[in-house]
C-alpha cells in the first residue's frame, strides 16, 4: 500500500464528504448523503491485508472525526468495525457486488451505532439520529453499485493490488 | 549490521491505535475542536465549492414595485424588530414617564463574520476570540437571532443554530389578546424548527405570531426576532399547555454573513 497516496485519497474524500457539493446528491430535508469514508472503509477492509486494514480503518475514522465536531468516536468505531471486517472476510467471501453492498449497509449501521453511543457519553445533549444512520447506510450501499469501478481503479493507484489469496492483480 | 525494521504485531498495532483514539476521545472538546477548525481553515475554499448560498445572487427585479423574496424577508424582519422596539419603548415610557432611558447603541458591539462552512444545525464563521467572541454570545443573521456562539478558537468559531437540540435560548412571545408578553425557553428539535413547551393555554396563541429572543444581561440588550409560530397545538403530555413550534425568521441556507453581538461592558467603553 502506498500510504502517501492513501493519505491523499482519504483527505480528498473527507473534503468532498463535508463540502457543499454533496448537497447535490442529498435527499429529503434531513440531508441524507452517502458516506464516502464508509464506502472506502469497507473497500480497504475487503481488499487489503489485515495489517494494513487496521491502520487504514483508524485513519479513515480520524478523517471522519475531523470533518465533524468531536474527535474520537469515529476513530474508535471505524477502527473496531474495520478490523473486525478484515477478519470476517477471511471466513465469508465478499466477492460479489451485492455482498459488498450489504456489507457497506451493515458496517454503516454498526459504526454509526458505536459512534452515536460514544458521542452521547461525551455530549449528553447530543441526539442520536438512528433513522439517519440507517438511511445513510442504505444510500451508501446503493451508491456502491455506481462507484465500485472508480473506487477499484483508485485502489489500484494506491497499491491495493495484493489479492486476498496472495496473488497480485496483474497476475490474475 | 543491517538495521532491523520495527514492525509491531497486529494486536499491538490495534491496541496502540485504539488507545490513541480513546485518548483523543477523552480530551476536552475545546482542545480537540482546534483540529476541526484547522481542517475547515485549510480546506475552506473546497468545502464551500458549489454552495448556493455563497454563489447564488438573485436577479434584480425589473419593476420598482416588487422586491425579491430574500429582500422581502429582510425587510419583514427589520419591520418586526422595529415594531417590537417601538412597543417596548412605549411600555417603558408609560412606566417611567419622565425618566429618560438611554439605550446603548448595539451596533458598537457587532462583529461581522462570513460563514465558511455549514454543518447540521451549525455554522462555522471566520471570527474568533481575537475579535472578542466568546461562547454564549448571540448571533444575528440579517437582524434576526439565528443562534449562539458555541466554540471559539483564535480566528474561527462555531455557531449552534436555534434549530439545534443543543441550543436553548430564553424567549418572549406577545399575547395580543391581553396585550402582554410572557417568557419561556425555546429549544431546537434538530428538524429545521424549534419548540417552546409548557406555555399555558390561557394565552390565545396562533400561527404567525412573532417570537423574540429575550434580553439577557451582558449578551443581548433588547429583544430580537427569532422566528414565527408555525404550529400551536395542545401539549402531548399535558393538555392544558401549548406545544409551540417555531420556524426561524430565515432560511439558514440563504445566510452567508452573520453578526455576533459582542456587548462591551461599561469598563471596556
Amino acid at each position: 500500500m502506498k500510504w502517501l497516496r492513501f493519505a491523499f485519497l482519504i483527505t480528498a474524500a473527507a473534503v468532498i464528504q463535508s463540502s457543499a457539493l454533496m448537497n447535490v446528491v442529498s435527499l429529503t430535508d434531513m440531508h441524507i448523503k452517502p458516506d464516502l469514508l464508509l464506502i472506502l472503509l469497507v473497500y480497504f477492509a475487503i481488499n487489503c491485508d489485515s495489517y494494513d486494514v487496521i491502520i487504514a480503518s483508524f485513519a479513515i475514522g480520524f478523517a471522519a472525526d475531523i470533518t465533524g465536531t468531536l474527535i474520537g468516536p469515529h476513530i474508535i468505531s471505524y477502527g473496531i468495525v474495520g478490523t473486525s471486517l478484515a477478519y470476517i472476510r477471511k471466513v465469508i467471501l465478499l466477492k460479489h457486488t451485492r455482498q459488498q453492498s450489504l456489507t457497506i449497509f451493515v458496517t454503516g449501521i454498526l459504526t454509526y451505532l458505536i459512534a452515536i453511543v460514544l458521542v452521547k457519553l461525551k455530549v449528553t445533549s447530543a441526539t442520536g439520529e438512528l433513522f439517519k444512520a440507517f438511511a445513510v447506510s442504505i444510500y451508501s450501499a446503493i451508491l456502491w453499485f455506481l462507484i465500485k469501478w472508480p473506487v477499484i481503479t483508485t485502489g489500484k493507484w494506491i497499491g491495493v493490488g495484493a489479492h486476498r489469496f496472495g496473488k497480485k492483480l496483474e497476475e490474475l | 549490521m543491517a538495521r532491523k525494521h520495527f514492525k509491531p504485531s497486529k494486536l499491538t498495532l490495534f491496541i496502540s491505535l485504539f488507545l490513541f483514539g480513546f485518548i483523543l476521545f477523552l480530551l476536552p472538546q475545546t482542545a480537540t475542536s482546534k483540529l476541526n477548525f484547522a481542517f475547515i481553515d485549510i480546506f475552506g475554499y473546497f468545502l464551500n465549492m458549489g454552495s448556493s448560498a455563497t454563489y447564488y445572487h438573485a436577479p434584480q427585479s425589473a419593476s420598482p414595485d416588487f422586491v425579491s423574496r430574500q429582500d422581502y424577508n429582510r425587510l419583514q424582519t427589520a419591520y418586526a424588530n422595529l415594531e417590537e422596539e417601538l412597543s417596548e419603548q412605549k411600555r417603558q415610557l408609560e412606566k417611567l414617564s419622565k425618566v429618560r432611558l438611554t439605550e446603548p447603541d448595539p451596533s458598537t458591539g457587532l462583529v461581522l463574520a462570513k460563514v465558511v462552512n455549514r454543518k447540521e444545525n451549525e455554522f462555522i464563521i471566520n471570527r474568533g476570540s481575537g475579535d472578542g467572541l466568546k461562547a454564549g454570545q448571540y448571533v444575528l443573521g440579517d437582524n434576526a437571532v439565528i443562534g449562539l456562539v458555541e466554540q471559539v478558537s483564535a480566528d474561527i468559531s462555531s455557531i449552534r443554530l436555534i434549530t439545534s437540540l443543543a441550543c436553548k435560548i430564553p424567549i418572549k412571545i406577545s399575547a395580543p389578546d391581553v396585550n402582554t408578553y410572557f417568557n419561556g425557553t425555546m429549544q431546537g428539535n434538530d428538524k429545521k424548527e424549534a419548540v417552546i413547551l409548557n406555555i399555558p393555554q390561557k394565552y390565545k396563541l396562533k400561527a404567525g405570531i412573532n417570537v423574540y429572543a429575550a434580553p439577557k444581561a451582558g449578551l443581548l440588550q433588547s429583544s430580537r426576532i427569532v422566528g414565527r409560530i408555525s404550529k400551536c397545538s395542545p401539549g402531548e403530555r399535558n393538555p392544558v399547555v401549548w406545544d409551540i413550534t417555531v420556524e426561524p425568521a430565515y432560511e439558514f441556507n440563504d445566510i452567508t454573513d452573520v453578526a455576533v453581538i459582542v456587548l462591551k461592558m461599561p469598563g471596556q467603553l
